[in-house]
């Protein structure tokens, strides 16, 4: 019965409970620094304060859907099964992070511009930024060879990562969007309100570097896990039902 | 390296990028900001201001320019008591009232003449239950000083003068044909036009679809940097917008997705150990 | 010993011609559909010219790309269904050669309905889509979209609800060329300038999303 033990969760690695806990901790530290330490924007209001949330969920996005298109050209290279596991970890995390991006934004656009959609060039891409990841989802379920389903999905993948860039550069392929470039720069600073929105680099720093690193990881890390086990336990309930 | 060493750095790096973010905090100020509008501090100026107003005088032209939020039943009951607020007076009516619509609403447009030394100049306008008040008094003496906000007759125009023409018949009593031609100035405020004659100066600029004026009788003094700084307040002046609960909304979205991500991971590792358990019992029971 | 390159592409493209004149399965189906799609949104729209000339880029890339779907579909669909890929593949042929001739093939077809279609606009919608730029845009954009299309309906022909699957897959992935077609179209027809600048990035797309696809097509047919 040297097979039933196989069932029988792995122990977390000491790192990833550690890097659980980093994360969760962060997570409420940036939130803090977001909500009470930095001032209120004196033209936006509180609802400026999504936006340290909002701008670093997509560079979290960008994170989980790069590490897609690493996992998935070494798997074509090497052919190892990690890989597609790591790249079917990105699309899950990089997906929650890119619907977190586009309702924040759709959010905070419904205050500042009156309006929670428009049909802006970068809106509209990473609107199909998220359709592209979904069907990437949809995709992969539908196929049943196993080998086949990682060839294909690491090839979608790949191509899949065209819609990320495009909605990182498109400001500057088409640059009628109304959307910010930068908050940063934009009319209130000019007037010279800083004080106001002190604390803007502040909390937008470290909620940036956690969305690009620990936030991604951690979430990639567990989901990984998930999907070794569930590869176990199909492989295992093929033979169970085969012998 | 080891993972957890990376982890510490990651860590560090947040530190110190908080820490280097926050130290550009003391920054000019350039905006008085109370509870519930923002104007901007004006240069010069002797700042008399509280919790809860923004004054600023100045004290060679016995200028006051003040703004506050006062609850009152309407535009006029709450300048009169912001003026008997600020001059200790019982205040009459206005000689001269008039409303404009602003890109921020209808505003009430009053001149009150107080005392033969005090002319007072308002704009007020509802703030949700409140009234904002935008007040410019001053006690020379020798001037008389009414500044006036009206909606341009003609939008297409780029210059007040109509509009100059009929608040100096108003105020004044008199006719363009008794001033000067118009003469140009720049100010901080705008591109101002100024028409002069030997008893009364009026200058007006355009802004939106609305002409800014301001009159004075009597001795010039700094007459242009007081209506220049009137305007800059008239014109700087916002509310911020009370949107907290579109960020209540925004926060439940982030949490609802992240969570949603996390009980998924949870709820698939558990049916996973139930499909488990029963490939063990199937085995039991072969055995 | 290898078959060479373009001698192999090009056996593919005239066992699939061949095919073609034989069945006329495939030219007949998109014409088809093309024809009724044009008609129902001349319905569908029944506005005034002005909003018409608005939709008119809208409705060719709408119709060019669905037609182009329902002919995809059923070319990799004979090919996997008949046991031809696999042939192909135990033959030593190079997988880039297999893709370049099922890609020509494709675009061939949908390009012969965009043709058709353009002076069939021309008369139901009031507007001269008959323009150099209309044209050069509609063959740039079948193009880059049939270069996807393929290898994207090569992947979903294996799979169990392929005809549902390829339309998920493919359409997000050829939104770029769906933006730029329609906006270079729309620019060409009411004489904006900043068209060409549209048919520069629908080229560059293309000849990217080429390259990748001769890159990884021999992936997604291995086995």
């Amino acid at each position: 019965m040297t097979r039933i033990a196989e069932l029988e969760p792995a122990p977390q690695p000491r790192m990833l409970r550690v890097l659980t806990a980093l994360t969760a901790l962060g997570f409420l530290a940036t939130l803090y620094l977001g909500l009470f330490v930095a001032g209120t924007d004196i033209e936006q209001g509180e609802i400026q304060r999504i936006f340290y949330i909002h701008m670093p969920s997509f560079f979290g996005a960008f994170t989980a859907f790069g590490a897609t298109v690493v996992g998935g050209l070494l798997y074509l290279a090497r052919k190892n099964d990690a890989w597609d596991r790591i790249a079917l970890a990105g699309v899950e995390v990089g997906l929650a992070f890119a619907l977190i991006n586009l309702l924040t934004g759709s959010i905070w656009a419904r205050p500042i511009w009156n309006t929670w959609w428009t049909w802006d060039p970068r809106l509209t891409s990473a609107a199909v930024m998220c359709l592209i990841y979904a069907a990437y989802l949809m995709l992969r379920a539908g196929i049943d060879d196993l080998s086949r389903k990682r060839n294909f999905m690491s090839v979608y993948g790949i191509f899949a990562f065209v819609s990320v860039l495009t909605t990182l550069f498109i400001i500057r392929i088409v640059p009628e969007t109304i959307h910010p470039v930068i908050v940063g720069a934009s009319p209130q600073n000019a007037q010279g309100s800083f004080e106001a929105t002190s604390g803007v680099v502040m909390a937008l720093v470290p909620s940036l570097l956690l969305w690009l690193t620990l936030m991604p990881i951690t979430l990639m890390w567990h989901r990984y896990r998930l999907e070794t086990r569930k590869e176990a336990s199909d492989r295992l309930m093929l033979q169970a039902l085969s012998d | 390296m080891k993972p957890t060493r990376i982890a510490l750095i990651l860590l560090w790096l947040l530190l110190i990028g908080g820490g280097v973010g926050g130290s550009d905090h003391e920054a000019a100020v350039p905006y008085y900001r109370a509870s519930g509008f923002n104007v901007p501090i004006l240069e010069g100026w002797a700042n008399q201001s509280g919790a809860d107003f923004a004054q600023f005088a100045l004290v060679e032209a016995q200028a006051t320019i003040r703004t506050a939020r006062v609850s009152a039943a309407d535009g006029l009951a709450a300048a009169q008591s912001e003026l008997s607020e600020l001059l200790g007076l019982d205040i009459g009516q206005p000689v001269y009232s008039n409303k404009v619509n602003l890109a921020d609403g209808t505003w009430q447009v009053l001149v009150f003449d107080i005392d033969d030394a005090t002319t007072a100049s308002v704009m007020s306008r509802r703030a949700d239950s409140e009234h904002v008040v935008i007040t410019f008094v001053e006690r020379n003496p020798a001037a008389r000083i009414v500044l006036l906000t009206t909606t341009q007759a003609d939008d297409t125009l780029e210059d007040a003068a109509p509009e100059i023409a009929t608040a100096v018949e108003a105020i004044a009593g008199i006719t363009m044909n008794e001033l000067s031609p118009a003469e140009n100035i720049t100010l901080p405020s705008g591109e101002w036009i100024v028409y002069a004659s030997d008893i009364v100066t009026a200058m007006g600029m355009v802004f939106g679809n609305d002409s800014y004026m301001a009159l004075r009788e009597g001795e010039p003094g700094d007459f242009a940097a007081l209506a220049d700084a009137y305007n800059r307040t008239l014109l700087g002046f916002f509310i911020t917008p009370d949107n907290s609960r579109y960020l209540a909304l925004g926060l439940a979205a982030v949490f609802l997705i992240l969570g949603t991500l996390v009980f998924s991971f949870g709820w698939r590792a558990r049916s996973l150990r139930q499909g488990m358990e029963l490939i063990e019992q199937l085995a039991r029971e072969e055995d | 010993m290898r078959t060479p390159f373009l001698k192999c592409a090009l056996a593919i493209i005239a066992k699939d011609l061949r095919a073609e004149i034989r069945s006329r399965e495939l030219l007949s189906v998109m014409a088809l559909f093309a024809l009724l799609s044009v008609l129902v949104f001349s319905f569908a729209l029944e506005l005034d010219r002005a909003a018409r000339a608005e939709a008119v880029s809208g409705v060719l890339w709408v119709t060019l790309i669905f037609a182009s779907l329902l002919g995809l579909n059923r070319s990799l669909a004979q090919e996997s269904d008949q046991g031809n890929l696999d042939a192909l593949l135990l033959a030593p042929v190079s997988r880039s050669a297999i893709f370049v001739g099922k890609f020509a093939g494709n675009a061939l077809f949908t390009g012969i309905v965009g043709l058709v279609l353009l002076p069939l606009m021309t008369v139901l919608y009031g507007m001269n889509t008959l323009h150099t730029g209309v044209i050069v845009t509609t063959l740039v954009g079948i193009l880059g979209f049939c270069s996807i299309g393929t290898l994207l309906a090569t992947m979903t022909v294996r799979t169990r609800a392929r005809e549902a699957l390829l339309p998920i897959a493919l359409l997000p992935v050829a939104l770029p060329f769906l933006l730029t077609a329609v906006r270079a179209t729309k620019g060409v027809l009411s004489g904006a300038p900043e068209w060409q600048v549209w048919l520069q990035l629908l080229a560059g797309i293309t000849v990217i999303y080429l390259v990748l696809c001769l890159l990884l097509y021999g992936y997604v047919v291995e086995e």
